[in-house]
Formats: structure tokens, sequence, C-alpha cells
């Protein structure tokens, strides 16, 4: 298909590229085997410091308490969301009430996250205010993160179940199922790859954003990236700081990695559409 | 058909919508009490005054507007236009570049053998998938004062001795690119991977040139991806937040770190909420035109809910 000069092009061109995009981040790694003060060649010091930094662990709990606390939520509204949609949609409806529910859902992944993020600093302040509820802080982040999580989920779980054949849902009706027993025996084995899937994007998401949690967080909840924003806008980057980049970056590449190798064998070209559909 | 198949038909009708409203009911209400409705308060603050502390006050007032187009008690400032095309034009150069480097990707990726794809596609979309901060302020470390890049561009003149070429307005259009490089290059490859190669086949034997080949039977089948984007790129590059504050500097202000100074640094609840209104009715005409030269050119649906 593609001629055999043209290959050897495009590889001249790509595999610089793929260099390129990892070097800032093997640089902050680099950065962060600097040798304590005064001293030369590389060490282990930042992390040193780092594992004596209790404010960076607190922010650590705090993030996977959000990511975990906020993915497990929105796992379960976005599945029923997701299937509801698909299953119990009249098809022919028209008119302003039947694209409603795809408005809603689109909405929280074309908003330019700086608004959501200021739509909801506003939104609490006034609730609290009026109410004394929800004030800024961990719990205020955890409903944003759901926010902006649920159309993912949703839209991953539509799209395994929009590739199902239709007649599997008859087949389950003919059997007698009624309609809890066909969620619990068939929905749920059927679309587990995608909850699955949906359930890590969730974390992925919530652990990449800082723009929203940023705007909702309160001064008790400082998370990691949160931390990391605060550290350099004082005091610049430091090798603590690159230290903790690079166990973020590794650890995040390595879950990724693992991933994609789990799911290659079961369910390669499903979980690749849907994530294709979403990013 | 008989009285009692209608109401039969009814009543499953009825079960029909309310097993949709029991299942989708909640997420769709959660996403209305927690984003709808807040994202309607903070554009109807923009016609508020604003109090002492920037907080939205009684009367209504249309000041708001004003001071986005540069009129306050010191007469007319044209930077807020400067901040607005600024951010248009680091939007639209980060574009262009996510595009440049994307054609070459997607038929290298494609080039290769098929069991291969996937895991060239993942190394792309890999350092997306890291924290926005971590990955944005590792740029500072590539092109600051001190990095061997600066030093380069320092031996062509193109930046002063002491200054590196972060933060400034390159290292803003760069940071931009690499963050939204993954949304330009996923659609694209969606598209290229259905290219019709018998078409380019056609070509070949009518003897046409590798570039008229690209420009006649290989670009316009993957304009759909092209176009779905360049929506995806441009349009949370215009707003963002995090690149221009941590490698822009004072000098490249854009429009999201200005929307945000007024809800934090400096607050003016309804100067801050009449910007954003700005920013989204320009995101929208630019999604609106985008959708019709999409139609226009034939250009695929995408799977939608």
């Amino acid at each position: 298909m593609i001629p055999r000069g043209v290959r050897y092009a495009l590889s001249g061109i790509s595999w610089p590229l793929y260099a390129l995009l990892y070097t800032p981040l093997a640089l902050v790694a680099y950065y962060s085997f600097a040798p304590a003060p005064n001293e030369a060649g590389h060490s282990l010091h930042a992390y040193n410091v780092l594992l004596h930094d209790g404010a960076a662990f607190t922010a650590l709990r705090r993030s996977l308490i959000l990511a975990i606390g906020s993915a497990i939520t929105s796992t379960a509204l976005g599945t029923l969301l997701g299937y509801g949609l698909c299953r119990f949609r009249s098809p022919n409806a028209k008119g302003v009430l039947a694209h409603l529910p795809s408005l809603i859902i689109y909405t929280p992944i074309i908003m330019p996250s700086l608004v959501f993020g200021i739509s909801e600093l506003i939104f609490f302040n006034l609730v609290h205010n009026a109410t004394g509820f929800l004030s800024a802080g961990l719990e205020t982040m955890i409903i944003a993160h759901i926010t902006f999580q649920v159309p993912y989920v949703a839209l991953t779980v539509y799209a395994r179940l929009a590739g199902l054949d239709p007649y599997l849902f008859d087949a389950a009706n003919d059997l007698y199922a009624n309609g809890l027993k066909s969620f619990l025996y068939l929905i749920i084995p059927v679309v587990q790859p995608a909850i699955i899937g949906g359930f890590l994007l969730g974390i992925t998401l919530s652990i990449d954003d800082f723009t929203i949690s940023f705007f909702t967080a309160g001064p008790g909840s400082v998370t990691l990236p949160i931390y990391i924003y605060g550290a350099i806008a004082r005091k610049g980057i430091s090798p603590e700081i690159n230290a903790l980049g690079t166990l973020m970056i590794g650890t995040i590449i390595t879950l990724a990695l693992v991933h994609f190798f789990i799911t290659r064998h079961r369910d390669r070209a499903g979980q690749f559409a849907a994530r294709g559909n979403i990013t | 058909m008989s009285a009692t198949a209608q109401t039969e038909q009814e009543i499953e009708a009825g079960r029909q919508r309310l097993r949709l409203w029991v299942t989708s009911g909640p997420g769709l209400v959660w996403i209305m009490i927690f984003l709808l409705i807040p994202s309607a308060v903070l554009l109807g603050i923009a016609f508020f005054s604003a109090d002492d502390y920037g907080a939205p006050v009684l009367p209504f007032s249309v000041q708001p507007f004003q001071q986005v187009a540069g009129y306050s008690l010191l007469g007319w400032d044209p930077g807020n236009i400067t901040i607005f095309l600024r951010s248009l034009g680091q939007a639209g150069i980060a574009t262009l570049v996510s595009a440049a480097l994307s054609y070459p990707l997607v038929f290298f990726i494609l080039s290769r053998p098929e069991a291969l794809r996937p895991l060239l596609l993942l190394f792309i979309v890999l350092p997306s998938w890291t924290n926005q901060v971590v990955r944005t302020y590792a740029w500072l470390e590539l092109l600051g004062p001190n990095a061997p890049v600066s030093w380069v561009a320092h031996l062509l003149h193109a930046v002063p001795p002491d200054l590196g070429l972060a933060p400034g307005s390159f290292a803003v259009t760069t940071g931009l690119a690499y963050n939204y490089l993954p949304y330009m290059i996923v659609p694209l490859y969606a598209s290229a991977e259905k290219l019709d190669w018998t078409l380019v086949e056609a070509g070949r034997d009518l003897y046409a040139s590798g570039v008229r080949l690209f420009w006649h039977a290989v670009f316009p089948q993957t304009l759909p991806g092209l176009l779905s984007g360049i929506i995806f790129v441009a349009i949370p590059a215009f707003g963002d937040y995090v690149v221009p504050q941590l490698l822009g500097g004072d000098k490249a202000l854009m429009i999201g770190s200005l929307i945000a100074n007024q809800f934090t640094e400096t607050p003016d609840w309804p100067y801050g909420a009449a910007l954003t209104i700005i920013m989204l009715v320009f995101t929208g005409m630019g999604l609106v035109g985008f959708r019709i030269l999409t139609r226009k050119l034939g250009g695929a649906e995408e799977a939608t809910i």
C-alpha cells in the first residue's frame, strides 16, 4: 500500500517524534536523581526527602480517596445510564425531549474544564452560604469528579451494548427472564469488560485532572496535583517535586501497560474502539 | 387494532418509559444538578453588578461586558482584545502543529504490522494519561533557561542569554500541542484506517506523483478525521488553564488565566462570568462552523448516544 521509500521517510520522522513525546517525562525522572546539596553525581536523595514529607503522603492519600471514591460512584451511575439509554429509549421518539439525554451527557465532555471548574466553585460557594452544606473540600471535589466521569462510563457501556446482537435480549425474554434477572445474569456479565474499562477510565481521568480539582478544592483538601502546582508556584521545581512526578508518571504508565496487555487478548478491538470514541 | 391491544401497547410503552427513567434518571439528574444548573448560574452572574469584594449584587448591569470590551473608569484599554487574539493564535498554531505531526505518525502506524498498531497508538496516547500538571511542568525543564534546548536557541540568537524558551509564547504553543496531540491522532487514525487504497492504486496506475497522490487520493479521505481532530484540539487549547499558567509567564497571558484570575486572585465574579460567556460564544461558533463544514464535505457521522 505505502511505497518503500515513503515508509522509510515515515519511520525517519516518527521514531524521533516518539522519542520527543517521552523526552520531557524522561527529564523529570533524570532530575529526580539529583545529588544532595554539596555533593556530586546522582543519588536517591530526593526520594529520601519525599519519604519523610508528611504533606506529600497526605496529598497522595487524598488523591487516592478522590480517584477511587468518584470512580466507584460514577461507574454505578454511568453503567445504569448507558444501559437505560441503550435498552429502553424508544427508537421513534422525536423532538427536543428525545435529544435531551444526549445533550446532557455531552455537556460535561464538551465544556472546557476551566468553565466546568469555575461553575462548580460558584455553585458550591452559593450552596454553602445558603445552607451550610458542601463547604469546599474533598466532598465537593468528589462530586465534581463524579460529574465529569459519568458520561465517559455511560458511553463506554453504551458502545459495548450497542455492539451486541439484539436477539440476545429477545432470547432472555423468551426464557422468562424478567428485567432484574436479565440485568443480573445477562447484561452484567456481558458488559463486565466495559464496566471495568469505565471504572479504570474514571480513575485515569480523576488522576489526570488538575483544573477542576483546583477550583473545587478547599484549604484542607490538597491533592497531589495541587500540591505539586503549589510547590512549583512557591519555590520552583525541586528534586523532590521531580521525584514525586517520576513516581506518578511511572505508576500511570505501568497501570496502562498492564491494563493493555490484560485486555488485549480478551477484548482488544472493543476496548480500543471504546477508548477511541472517547478521546 | 382492538381497544384492548391499544391499551396494552400503551401500558407497555409506559413501562418502558418508567424503566428508562429508573435506569438513566439518576445519572442525568446528577449531571443536571451538579453541572447544568451551576453553569447556568455562572452565566447569569455576568448580568449583575459587582460589590467591593467582587461578588454579584443587584442591580442588573451590562458593565461586565463593557469591561470585557476594554472599557473601564480609566478609559479604553486594548489589553483584553490582545489576550483574546493571542489565545486564538496560540490555539490555532498548536492545532496546526499537532495536525502536521499527526499525519506522518498515523501513516507510520498504518505501515506497521496490524498486531503492533494498538501498541504504537497506545504509546502516543500514554503521556496524556499522566497528570496535566506533571506533563506540563516537564516542558519547563526541557525549555527552561538552563536546559540544552535553550543553549541552542541562544547560540542561534533566538533568545537572550539569561532567558530560556520557557516561560513564553513558544513554550505555551509547544505545551498545548503536546497536551492535545492524542486528540488529533485518534480521530485521524480512525479515518485513515478505513482508507480506500484502491483510489491510491488507481492514481498510481495513472502515474500521479507522490504529492498529487496524497493530495487527491489520501487527504480527502482523511478529512473527516482531521476536522474532528481540529475541534478536539482547538477548543480545549483555546480555553486551557494549566499550560499558559505554568509555561506562559506574564507575557503570554491567555483567556483561561484571565478568567481564572477573576475568581481567585482579584475577585470580580460578574466580569469573570462575562469573559466566560464571550469565550463560550467563540467556542460555540467554532464548533458550529466546523459541524457545517464537516457536513458539507460529507464527513463521517460519529457514534452518538
